[in-house]
């Protein structure tokens, strides 16, 4: 396992610059409610805006509406995002995987129906992946799309799908053979399609963002299937480096970090102070494996035990991080505060288990990294 | 600022010196070095490449090639365990180079500067203790950083036979000896180079060869799992021991790449905070690693006889060196906490803020 360190260029630190600027204009600290890191608030108006400035869908051609930009261009989009808690929610899945996705495997049609409306916020994607008796082992999908006239008839069940109450469209992976692997297909379904409910599951820190789908009969018309019948899971597989290897999946504390850094209560502390060296030491360090792989990426390489190997030990350097602040605090924070930084505390703290959750587990990521490493 | 172009490295060489070390620094070879100290053949098989005096200009009497150079060179000597003051020589002849001194061959070493040294200039001449300094029973000359009496600091020069050196080891069984002068008249050049200077030089060094031995001990520790069968089967098998493969990985992936980050903002300008913050990073890592590497390989890993003890414990001597993780976690979470810039810190370095 070797990562090639590289920095950014001239260029690219003008784009940091210009985030930054326009971040601190748009969203004046105390006018948005701040989120923690992808789990952030939905604001569709804020959405537009940024894909307004060309920051959605960077990644994506231009000549479906997307910047033809860069993995690491848009690297420097997503850190300023993050280190404000800004409320990316609605388009996040989107901009991360579903749009370049579709660039990837998408028909013609697909590219010119969805790729446009990523790029310009107004499109938010969410991921139909889990089933109830199908995490770890996504191969075990039971949730069934069968082939009839003129497309297929999808029926079963999807749980813990991230944002779908609010998002416009859901690519989901269901079984249409019998084959373990080669058996999963991928479909691009509106929202509101007919015999689709999606219920709310209420999170440990009571949003409700989190969402069963329950699909009775839903016709998908062919042109909604993204790729080849059966070529589900290769195409998941893709996607899964970029779910992975961001720095999305260690900045989500960085709100409150960036709270503590300048607090009083560190200035005063030199074990605080020290602490904070530390995390500030490592989230370089980390800043750098990401930076790594993002260029990887643009060199069309699919850098996926790297990006597991960085997820694994981002996500618990994220909650031991969390653990030392919380430690400083020197009480409990309360959910309901009127300080916003105590309740996004108490928030982050509610929720920080599922940070070694969503997107693959540390257990399985381990073992995905072990195979990478044995090859 | 200089292009990326600039910040390659020279991997004909580097693919040599990794087969010069493979074949010349084995278990046996570092276990002699243990028992005699500096072994001058093996010495002279890297000094004939001129390895000793890579990343020091040419002009000075160095062999030419870049800070980049230097530290793939010490990486790879990590990954070897090479029982060499190579960045001990690294660290004396820079001293000397940056004060516009001619360097020549021969082993050498430099005072890291503990805060109980009494080593003190006063008109030329020398008198003091100094402490933990590595290879002086061995060396041809010893560098130091002196200050005079109005705290501006020089370089001098001082030969191991002209001092009272009182043996010592460190935890690697390297030699670490207490060195003191009596009113030793030397030649003192004034150094744009003060003691934080060395710091940083001396941590970005040593985190190279620390990222080299995180290397090996990674790959080590892979292989052993491969070959060692428990319950019927290699114990690779169990999720459990691959844990411990995949955090080695982990930590020396993380520890080379940023070595060779901090190393490319460093020619290109300041770097204190990177520096810092990687050799935070490295020890950190090593003791994590140390930890995971031992507990994989069972009793056999904590006998003399096997490999992996030559690099655990020059990683458990390294870690101290130059800065330890408290020291420099404070250094750079003080300046952060004054400066209120976390985030721009971490992804703008030391352009942003110097710690
Ligand atoms: C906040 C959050 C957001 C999410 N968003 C989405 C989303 O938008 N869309 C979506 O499809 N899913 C989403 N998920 C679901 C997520 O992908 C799954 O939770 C995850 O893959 C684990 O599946 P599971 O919860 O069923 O746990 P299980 O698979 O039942 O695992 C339980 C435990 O057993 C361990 N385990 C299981 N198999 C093995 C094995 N082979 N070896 C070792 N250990 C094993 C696991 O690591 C875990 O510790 C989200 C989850 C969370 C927490």
């Amino acid at each position: 396992m070797q990562l090639e360190a590289t920095e950014l260029t001239e260029a690219e630190m003008a784009l940091q610059m210009e985030v930054r600027e326009y971040l601190q204009q748009r969203l004046p600290a105390g006018t948005y409610e701040v989120g923690l890191g992808m789990a952030a608030n939905n604001d569709v108006e804020f959405s537009k805006d940024l894909g307004a400035k060309g920051w959605l869908g960077m990644a994506l051609p231009k000549e479906y509406g997307g910047g033809g930009r860069t993995a690491v261009e848009r690297l420097i989009v997503v850190e300023e995002l993050l280190a404000v808690g800004a409320p990316i929610g609605f388009h996040w899945v989107g901009d991360r995987q579903s749009g370049p996705s579709i660039a990837k495997h998408g028909t013609e049609e697909q590219k010119q129906a969805f790729l446009p409306g990523i790029a310009s916020g107004e499109l938010g994607f969410a991921i139909g992946m889990s089933e109830p008796d199908s995490g770890s082992d996504l191969a075990s999908l039971r949730s069934r799309a069968e082939k009839i006239d003129g497309g297929w008839r999808i029926n079963g069940t999807k749980i813990w799908t991230s944002g779908a109450y609010q998002a416009t469209t859901i690519l989901g992976l269901f079984r249409t053979s019998e084959h373990k692997h080669e058996g999963l297909t991928q479909f691009i379904i509106d929202r509101n399609v007919e015999g689709l409910t999606i219920s709310p599951i209420p999170f440990i820190d009571g949003t409700r963002h989190f969402c069963e789908l329950s699909f009775e009969d839903v016709f998908i018309p062919d042109e909604r299937r993204l790729g080849e019948v059966g070529g589900g899971w290769a195409q998941n597989t893709g996607e899964l480096v970029l779910e992975r290897g961001g720095v999305d999946r260690w900045m989500s504390l960085m709100p409150i970090l960036e709270w503590w850094a300048a607090s009083d209560a560190v200035k005063n502390s030199p074990g605080a102070q020290a602490d904070l060296g530390a995390i500030a030491a490592r989230s370089w360090a980390f800043r750098g494996m990401n930076l790594a792989v993002a260029r990887m990426v643009d060199d069309g390489k699919s850098p996926v035990t790297e990006a597991a190997l960085i997820k694994e030990m981002a996500t618990r350097f994220e909650q031991e991080s969390l653990d030392t602040v919380a430690r400083h605090y020197g009480r409990a924070p309360d959910l309901n505060s009127d300080d916003p930084h105590e309740s996004l505390l108490a928030r982050a703290i509610l929720v920080s288990p599922s940070w070694s959750i969503r997107g693959g587990t540390n257990e399985i990521l381990r073992t995905v990294i072990a195979k990478g490493l044995g090859k | 600022m200089t292009t990326t172009n600039d910040h390659t490295v020279d991997r004909d060489l580097i693919a040599t010196v990794i087969s010069l070390f493979a074949a010349k620094s084995g278990h046996d070879v570092v276990i002699k070095a243990e028992e005699e100290g500096l072994l001058p053949s093996l010495w002279a098989s890297v000094s004939e490449l001129g390895l000793p005096l890579v990343g020091i200009d040419d002009t000075a009497g160095g062999s030419g090639g870049t800070l980049l150079d230097l530290l793939a060179i010490l990486h790879a000597a990590g990954q070897h365990a090479v029982p060499l003051p190579l960045s001990e020589t690294h660290l004396a002849a820079w001293l000397l180079s940056e004060a516009g001194q001619q360097v020549s061959d021969g082993p050498m070493t430099v005072v890291p500067g503990t805060p109980k040294d009494t080593l003190a200039l006063t008109d030329g001449v020398v008198s003091g203790r100094a402490y933990d300094v590595p290879w002086a029973r061995g060396v041809d000359r010893i560098v130091a950083l002196v200050n005079d009496s109005s705290g501006a600091p020089y370089v001098v020069t001082i030969d191991p036979g002209a001092c009272e050196i009182t043996p010592g080891t460190d935890l690697a069984g390297q030699p670490r000896d207490v060195i003191e002068v009596k009113d030793l008249a030397v030649e003192a050049v004034s150094s744009p180079v003060d003691r934080d200077g060395l710091l940083l030089r001396g941590a970005l060094v040593t985190a190279a060869k620390m990222a080299g031995a995180l290397e090996t001990i990674a790959t080590l520790t892979r292989g052993y799992t491969e070959e060692r069968v428990q319950f019927g089967r290699p114990i690779s098998k169990f999720q459990a021991v691959q844990q411990h493969v995949v955090t080695l990985f982990q930590m020396a992936t993380m520890a080379s790449l940023n070595v060779s980050r901090a190393g490319r903002t460093a020619m290109d300008g300041p770097a204190s905070f990177e520096i810092c913050a990687l050799k935070q990073v490295v020890d950190k890592n090593a003791s994590i690693a140390i930890r995971a590497a031992h507990q994989a390989h069972g009793a056999f890993g904590m006998t003399q006889e096997y490999r992996l003890q030559q690099l655990t414990r020059r990683l458990n001597a390294w870690r101290s060196e130059f800065g330890d993780e408290l020291q420099l976690a404070s250094r750079i979470g003080k300046a952060i906490s004054n400066a209120g810039k976390l985030e721009h810190v971490i992804v703008g370095g030391s352009a942003v803020l110097e710690v």
